[in-house]
């Protein structure tokens, strides 16, 4: 062996014999290089960032969303909002963990929860961006993207990047049965509305301090004074004995059920009462003092194991079949611009003026914006609560 | 040896420690890891020891400084919790003394198939328990629609205050307590010494008379355990008061949860937690001293 070794070594190599061994390294090479390309970093140009491709990744990712925002538990076939991701990915099913609201899903993850992907909105985004547990998407991956509204997904920007996407928007409102109500004007000043004591239900959130603040003509009711919100406090205080519920999670069945004719609502409460359950006389009010609206949006956990994963739920989200299906059944906007309202029921275009876009606009609506001091919103609104007898 | 005296206990005790440690030593740990552990981070919270955010004070008493003596709205729904808790417990062992006596003392040897009965509710779900009320008392539940049926009522009018009131978070919480009460109310009862009852009547006690005089008085500790059994939980209620119960109905352990959950302010929710534990505790100590439990002999 050693002999055929150094007689190999030493021999003369012919024409024929070199171009042999040449090809037999260049083969070599070229595998070689392959393999190392599989291998090397794919993420994000300039970032220098190491991420495996897609196929080594787990794949099962972990979703912190908003209920029946995907999970499929409730039957109402909201999976269809990641249906391009499930095609994609067959058996590779996300796993949900569900948050009642955006302050309780804050203070899990402050507390070190964690997951691939969390749907908060867009009032609490510094907040998220604070926590220092988040990275910014690689857009370029998200091939819905271009469709998006920029003036929505600006709002997911810090320094320059994308942290959020935002794909959905919606709006609060008075709604009502206008054959049990006959409200004097559209005004927020329905949901206290004395001749309908014990009819009527609030959202239990700091928010009904915001629209009291409208009612009442505060200035700015995002930044209210201590003057201002104890006042709101005392108004607030002097109408709660006129509610019957407050919702933490959806008025509907109580509304449906006529327990309550007035409550404070999102589009998708209407869409329930006046679509699935045929409450025609449902009325989703555009008050004169505006509506306030709101918007949410997808970020990325920093330590995900399944970043490639992520932007392509988030694509399949922000697509404009996702839009089709989250306009015809929660009546919530969505933020992709390519979506054929035609294919959108045309009452739910025609209560939410879908088309008209001056309805996300100041003065018609008041769009939800970051609290600088939400604690102690959340301090009177707590005392406004314990105060009811 | 026959009329030897027997070995007395401490000559015993030396041998039988490190069998008694052992045994102690899971249930101790587990006390310490799962109770005596997150009290200590409770009150670390309520002192700003911990805290949620790293931006949060460090040590400060001032949630404990506004809650006690400040103008604290929490104060009153304490005592308005306090209340409800103590109409719930009085009502729950009224309704579950009959119960008790009739299993122990009435049944006979159909008491332990009627003790099952009376608490096969609880292997249904409690969520489950408490919807169902809202379909009866509801504006258009079975109740109303009774009234509205035989004309006490008129559709346009029903019983407003029968859900998302005071009343019914009372009502769910005495529906759901009665079963569990009636337990211990049926153990004392059930290990009376009955030729004491027996020679109450000999000596001419009436029923009523034996009763009063005799098995009452001997079921106090039931009483009161039974009491404590309700009062403790109940006081601390935020479920029931949060799907039936309206802002009416809302609870101090309402205003906990609301604070840890929505109000994300961890040391006021601490502050009114540990609050809560020591007037429970002090509570405890009240009663054990009337129900005298350091008498109580395990069956």
């Amino acid at each position: 062996m050693a002999g055929d070794f150094n007689s190999l070594l030493l021999r003369r190599l012919g024409r024929r014999d070199f171009m042999r061994y040449a090809a037999v390294l260049g083969g070599a090479g070229v595998l070689a290089a392959c393999k190392k390309a599989e291998t090397t970093p794919t993420g994000p140009v300039g970032t220098g960032v190491q991420r495996p491709p897609i196929e080594d990744e787990p794949g099962i990712l972990q979703v912190f969303d908003w209920d029946a925002y995907g999970d499929g538990q409730a039957g109402y076939g909201d999976e269809a909002l990641w249906k391009a991701y499930a095609k994609a990915f067959p058996g590779l099913e996300p796993e949900f963990t569900k948050f009642k609201d955006d302050d309780s899903g804050y203070a899990k993850v402050a507390q070190g929860d964690r997951y691939d992907i969390v749907h908060p909105c867009g009032y609490r985004w510094g907040d998220w961006v604070g926590l220092d547990v988040l990275q910014p998407w690689d857009t370029s991956l998200i091939a819905s993207f271009a469709d998006l509204n920029p003036t929505l997904t600006a709002p997911g920007q810090f320094d320059g990047k994308q942290y959020f996407i935002t794909t959905d928007w919606g709006f609060a409102a008075p709604m009502y049965r206008s054959d049990l109500v006959e409200p004097e004007e559209d005004s927020w000043a329905l949901l206290w509305d004395e001749r309908y004591a014990d009819r009527i239900s609030w959202w239990d959130s700091l928010n009904m301090l915001v629209v009291a603040a409208y009612f009442s003509g505060i200035p700015d009711p995002w930044a209210m004074t201590d003057e201002e919100l104890d006042q709101m406090k005392g108004f607030l205080i002097s109408k709660i004995g006129l509610v019957r519920t407050l919702w933490p999670i959806d008025p509907s069945e109580d509304f449906i059920n006529e327990d309550v004719w007035i409550t404070y609502a999102w589009p998708s409460h209407w869409v329930n009462a006046a679509i699935w359950n045929g409450l025609e006389d449902t009325v989703y009010m555009e008050p004169k003092e505006g509506r306030t609206s709101w918007y949410c949006g997808f970020a990325l956990f920093a330590d995900t194991e399944n970043y490639y994963h992520a932007h392509e739920y988030v694509n399949a989200w922000a697509s404009a079949g996702a839009a089709e299906w989250l306009l015809n059944n929660y009546g919530y906007g969505h933020t992709n611009t390519a979506v054929d309202l035609d294919k959108v029921d045309p009452g739910i275009v025609s209560t939410f003026a879908l088309d008209d876009p001056s309805v996300l606009e100041e003065p018609r609506s008041h769009v939800e914006r970051p609290i600088a001091r939400r604690d102690v919103y959340n301090d009177v609104w707590e005392e406004v609560k314990a105060a009811a007898v | 040896m026959a009329g030897a005296a027997a070995e007395p206990l401490t000559a015993r005790a030396p041998k039988a420690w490190p069998a008694t440690l052992g045994l102690l030593s899971g249930p101790v740990l587990w006390m310490a890891l799962f109770f005596l552990v997150p009290i200590a981070i409770v009150a670390a919270y309520s002192v700003g020891v911990l805290s949620l955010f790293p931006t949060d004070l460090g040590f400060n008493l001032s949630d404990w400084e506004k809650f006690l003596v400040g103008e604290s709205v929490y104060m009153s729904l304490f005592w308005k919790s306090v209340r409800m808790s103590l109409t719930v417990s009085v009502v729950v062992v009224l309704l579950a003394y009959p119960v008790g006596y009739f299993l122990a003392l009435v049944a006979g040897k159909r008491r332990y198939v009627l003790l099952l009965l009376i608490i096969a509710p609880f292997l249904t779900s409690y969520l489950l328990r408490v919807f169902a009320w809202k379909v009866i008392l509801g504006d258009q539940g079975i109740l109303n629609s009774f009234l509205v049926t035989v004309g006490l009522r008129s559709l346009d009018d029903p019983l407003h205050w029968l859900l998302y009131s005071q009343f019914t978070v009372i009502l769910v919480l005495i529906y759901v307590w009665v079963p569990f009460v009636a337990l211990p109310i049926f153990v004392v009862l059930e290990s009376l010494d009955r030729s004491v009852l027996e020679a109450a009547t000999d000596l001419g006690a009436s029923r009523w008379g034996a009763f009063w005089r005799v098995t009452f008085p001997l079921s106090l500790r039931g009483i009161g355990a039974a009491f404590v059994f309700v009062f403790i939980p109940t006081i601390g209620e935020f479920v029931t008061p949060s799907l039936v119960g309206g802002p009416g109905g809302f609870m101090f352990g309402n205003a906990i949860a609301g604070q840890f959950t929505q109000g994300l302010d961890w040391q006021k929710g601490s502050v009114l937690s540990m609050f809560l534990l020591f007037a429970v505790l002090l509570l405890i100590l009240v009663l054990g001293r009337f129900v005298q439990l350091r008498n109580v002999r395990v069956a």
